[in-house]
């Protein structure tokens, strides 16, 4: 099985999910005794190939174009049809990003395949791959196998795989080969204009290694302090659910969750948070998740390694001590 | 400004979940508009109010769904076309996007909006893939569209609390993200004249669209618990005391 | 708060789509639709009757047994056999004594529980059935709407408030505010169902008390997907004794239905003494005797719910009629509790509701005068039924309610209880009420009115209602 996967850039930095697609693209490879070809696409993107040769990867491949400079669906579209044409791999692999989402499904339909999205996770059944991807909210998960004959594209929700989990190339380097693509200006439709950040502050979450994040059970404004002197103590970044959002304690940019950002930290401290669906498809790919509640039935208690049945009003403070007490 | 607004109709969310095979059991629950996709038929609406036009309530699935379309045309939607097919849950994302782009290709529009996906299968790839067949451009996670003399300017969020400002050419095909507006009620008297209005009804098989399916939804099933939980025992001292070490040591995220 | 409320009219506004609700707009759209045919004048419009309903679809806020009587149904659509949703024909009924670990069949069942002829059915169902009847006459029914307040006219009402939407949680507007609408009807009927608030609020305004106040009971109720062969199709068995105490009114019941599905719950007036008595809880032990049990064992739950029933029956019922309204259905208390059925009741009350309203449309005279003809073929249909038999008999739970009130006790000592037309039995209620007060401030009164004469007696708290001698007191006006 030929396995190739799209990493994904912005403005010369990686969106680090797509280390996480790697992952999983050689543990489809080592499954299927596959292999595992990368590709980048800009412009000026030449130093991101070559740290992606540093992987244990086959080959890197690397998409350069003027019109790629900046994303566009009809540009990142039009180059990638002619990049699968041309290795005609069996599997296309996205890390699922807002981007992907974007593009990648007209990119499989252009091809006359399908994409199954979002996936969590996979088996390999026989020599056939089954992934595995939420439905209803995640209040279930299927299992979705392609019909036909490759290629075939699939994208990985963010957590499913840890990036740390990524193997060096074995003897140093892996080549890097130009892939020639053609595209025309008026190929690209759209025009991508400024970006910009609406909050003064704005966090990147799902760059965050620990999160701290406060439920209902904080209470009170004035409690959030006590949350974000652990976060501080931890070398982390303080988040929450919904309600505090909509009570405006935090800026909107802080929620986890279906209506809010979806993260997979190394350590997830889930402090007064009962667990609510919609919060925990945020969070759940995290790698330790904390829980803290008085409620021993609490459902956030279903998915945590550790659970801690307490008030989090005694446990912050001890915890917080704690940590500084090992610092100093 | 003439608008396409395609919406789903989903289990409603708090309908009990009896799975069946590769899809649940339908008899016994409630439906309802796919919230994403009230999103866009309110953005649709306030299109409306702001540059005129039309907006036509489109959906795919049993007889169910006319309830649905009905609603809105309740809201404001003009009119509705009703592509009747019993077995829409078993379309793949593709096969659904070619029976919506059959019927779409016969009408006079300006915009197609959906929503960003749908709350039940969640696949959220229906916008795209209309924008692919239609041979339109399109954009996703859609938070503004500002109307001026035959072009877009939409505002697109971006991971953490970025947002990209797009030039779009009309025709176009454009997902909105949920959160966009406040969704309206229905009125008294917009329930009312939606009586009046027209829900076309087509059936599938006569759009000789032939859908053959990329993928398959082998089962469903409700995700086993594989997390094993320890549960930390003492005063709250003792217990953070007892958590950063296995932080430290066990896990080695501290 | 000066809201610019938008204003609509309609003939008729009916407030909650339960069975009196539909049945009323259902029968009154078939009888405007032969009105219309048969040339007559004023020309009328199904579509200008508009049915109010809370609920987010049709149906969603039913909950029952339920077995339905089939009497009201056959009337209103008589080919309902073959079209309504009807899960099973009852084929095997009794009433069973439990005590902890046993269960007797009575070996005679009493007749109010007599059950041949009924149907076990879903009354969600039901009632979504008969929404789609109601919308295809035309008929406006608009759900997610609620009654917010009446509208209050001279001595009656003229319409209904619905409530404002997009409010936030402190009730300031939100982006999608909109305000309620102005909603007046030529005539409004109230069939809220239990516990119906703008019922309550106009019993109480307008003084249109029931010889007692109303009194509930709690029905807790979970259908189970059963293993099959535990339980025959059709079979319906209610339930006496344990878990409740001697003293309580309740019991339980179980249904066989399609499909190996069980309706089963128990029903319990809220007038128990011991304050730690939970109905929630007395219901699951109920399913944990062996009668319950053997059915359920290895079987599923699909669903639970629970809704308060009102059990106050003929005493309860409230004066029916005033100016531009009528109450109807489990809001006017005619639930027949000894039977536990008040589907048909309510059916039928809304069919003579509509067949009074017709005629005050046609004579162009809402007021009460006209309306009362309802109360009139009401009370007389629920006697000619013989449905008022299982009614009339006082809950000893409602005497006790009362006996219990209290500075304000009032212990209804019924004497060959009989009801003297609707005009004395509002009086008689009026002139009752203003006698409490009295006693309450250390007075007695005794007043006369009508047939009835009413007679405080502090000393040993009675008030008994008692024909007057021969020759009595001229009738009296009607009370307002």
């Amino acid at each position: 099985m030929k396995i190739l996967v799209i990493a994904e850039q912005r403005q010369g930095k990686w969106n680090n999910t797509s280390f996480e697609t790697l992952v999983a693209a050689q543990q489809i490879a080592a499954a299927t005794s596959g292999t595992v070809s990368a590709a980048v696409v800009g412009k000026s993107v030449a130093a991101l190939a070559e740290e992606l040769a540093t992987k244990d990867v086959a080959d890197v491949l690397l998409v350069e174009h003027e019109l790629l400079e900046s994303y566009t669906p009809d540009g990142y579209c039009t180059a990638l049809k002619q990049v699968v044409e041309a290795a005609k791999p069996d599997l296309v692999l996205f890390p699922h990003t807002y981007q992907v989402r974007d593009f990648a499904p007209a990119l499989a339909a252009m091809l006359g395949k399908g994409m199954v999205g979002d996936c969590v996770g996979f088996r390999n059944e026989g020599g056939k791959l089954v992934f595995v991807r939420q439905m209803f909210q995640g209040k279930t998960v299927a299992d979705v196998t392609f019909t036909g004959a490759a290629p075939w594209f699939a994208s990985f929700q963010s957590g499913a795989f840890r990036a740390d989990l990524l193997t060096a190339h074995r003897s140093g380097k892996a080549p890097v080969n130009a892939a020639k693509v053609e595209l025309k200006a008026a190929d690209i439709r759209t025009k991508p204009l400024e970006m910009f950040k609406e909050a003064k502050s704005a966090v990147d979450l799902t760059q965050a290694p620990v999160i701290v994040a406060i439920g209902r059970g904080i209470k009170a404004r004035e409690n959030i302090v006590q949350a974000e002197a652990l976060a501080k103590a931890l070398g982390g970044e303080i988040a929450a659910t919904r309600p505090i959002c909509d009570e405006g304690w935090l800026p909107l940019d802080r929620q986890i969750g279906s209506s809010g950002q979806t993260v997979a930290p190394k350590l997830y401290l889930a402090l007064g948070i009962s667990g609510a669906i919609q919060h925990v498809v945020g969070m759940k790919g995290s790698r330790t998740i904390v829980a803290v509640n008085k409620d021993q039935h609490a459902p956030i208690f279903e998915i945590a390694d550790y659970g801690i049945v307490a008030d989090i009003f005694e446990v912050m403070p001890a915890l917080t001590a704690e940590l500084q007490k090992t610092k100093g | 400004m003439n608008t396409i607004v395609c919406i789903k109709q989903v289990p409603a969310k708090d309908a009990p979940l009896a799975i069946a095979g590769n899809w649940i059991n339908e008899s016994d629950i409630g439906f309802e508009m796919n919230e994403p996709d009230s999103y866009a038929l309110e953005e649709a609406l306030q299109l409306k109010e702001k540059h005129g036009g039309k907006v036509v309530a489109l959906s795919l699935g049993p007889e169910r769904v006319k309830q649905t379309i009905h609603e809105a045309l309740a809201k404001g939607a003009d009119r509705g076309i009703h592509i009747a097919d019993d077995h829409f849950a078993q379309l793949d994302p593709l096969g659904a996007a070619k029976v919506l782009a059959a019927v779409i290709a016969k009408e006079k529009y300006d915009l197609v909006l959906t929503g960003l996906q749908s709350d039940d299968c969640g696949f959220g790839q229906t916008g795209v893939l209309l924008a692919g067949l239609l041979n339109l451009p399109h954009a996703t996670i859609i938070m503004q569209i500002d109307v001026q003399d035959g072009e877009m300017k939409l505002k697109r969020e971006l991971e953490a609390g970025w947002f990209q400002w797009i030039e779009c050419p009309l025709p176009a095909v454009l997902s909105i993200q949920s959160g966009i507006n406040k969704v309206r009620y229905a009125t008294m008297k917009g329930i009312i004249a939606a009586k009046k209005k027209q829900i076309l009804t087509v059936a599938k098989e006569s759009l000789g669209v032939t859908v053959e399916p990329t993928q398959k939804i082998e089962k469903i099933y409700v995700p086993t618990k594989t997390k094993k939980t320890e549960f930390l025992t003492g005063t709250p001292k003792e217990m953070a005391a007892k958590l950063v070490q296995k932080l430290k040591v066990e896990r080695r995220v501290i | 708060m000066a809201i610019q409320r938008e204003q609509l009219e309609a003939d008729v506004l009916i407030v909650g789509a339960g069975p009196a609700g539909l049945g009323c707009a259902l029968h009154l759209a078939n009888l405007i639709t032969k009105h219309n045919a048969s040339g007559a004048k004023p020309e009328l419009s199904p579509e200008n009757i508009y049915v109010l309903e809370k609920g987010r679809e049709m149906g969603a806020h039913q909950l029952s047994g339920a077995i339905l009587d089939p009497r009201g149904l056959r009337e209103l659509v008589p080919d309902f056999e073959k079209t309504a949703p009807l899960d099973t024909p009852v084929t095997n009924d009794g009433v069973y004594f439990l005590s902890e670990s046993r269960a007797w069949k009575l070996p005679i069942t009493p007749p109010p529980l007599a059950n041949h002829g009924n149907y076990i059915v879903s009354l969600n169902k039901i009632v979504k059935w008969l929404g789609g009847l109601v919308e295809k006459e035309g008929v406006n029914l608009f759900t997610q709407f609620a009654g917010k307040e009446l509208i209050y006219e001279g001595h009656g009402v003229a319409g209904v408030l619905t409530e404002d939407k997009g409010v936030d949680k402190n009730g300031k507007p939100k982006e999608n505010f909109t305000p309620g609408y102005e909603l007046r009807a030529k005539v409004t009927v109230l069939s809220e169902g239990t516990h119906g608030s703008l019922t309550k609020e106009m019993v109480n305004r307008l003084k249109l008390d029931g010889l007692n106040p109303q009194v509930y009971g709690i029905g807790v109720k979970e259908l189970w997907e059963a293993q099959p062969g535990r339980i025959e199709t059709g079979f319906v068995a209610h339930t006496m004794g344990w878990p409740l105490g001697s003293d309580m009114y309740g019991g339980g019941w179980v249904y066989g239905m399609r499909d190996n599905r069980v309706s089963l719950g128990s029903v319990v007036a809220l007038e128990y003494a011991n304050p730690e008595f939970d109905p929630h809880e007395a219901f699951q032990k109920f399913k944990t005797h062996p009668f319950v049990r053997r059915i359920l064992e290895g079987g599923k739950l699909v669903r639970y719910g629970a809704k308060t029933l009102p059990y106050g029956g003929w005493y309860s019922m409230p004066r029916s009629y005033v100016d531009g309204a009528l109450i109807i259905g489990d809001s006017a208390s005619l639930l027949n509790a000894q039977r536990l059925k008040g589907i048909h009741t309510a059916i039928k009350s809304g069919m003579l509701a509509a067949e009074t309203i017709l005629e005050a449309l046609k004579a162009g005279d809402t007021s009460a005068k006209t309306l009362k003809l309802y109360q009139r073929k009401d009370r007389s249909e629920l006697h000619q039924g013989r449905i008022v038999e299982g009614a009339k008999f006082p809950p000893g739970v409602s005497r006790r309610a009362v006996e219990r009130d209290g500075a304000r006790g009032i212990a209804v000592h019924h004497r060959r209880a009989r009801v003297g037309g609707p005009d004395a039995f509002g009086g008689g209620i009026q002139r009752l009420r203003e006698a409490a007060w009295q006693w309450d401030a250390g007075g007695s009164e005794h007043a006369v009115q009508g047939r009835w004469e009413v007679d405080v007696r502090p000393s040993d708290r009675r008030v008994s209602f008692r024909h007057p001698p021969r020759g009595g007191p001229a009738e009296p006006s009607e009370s307002a």
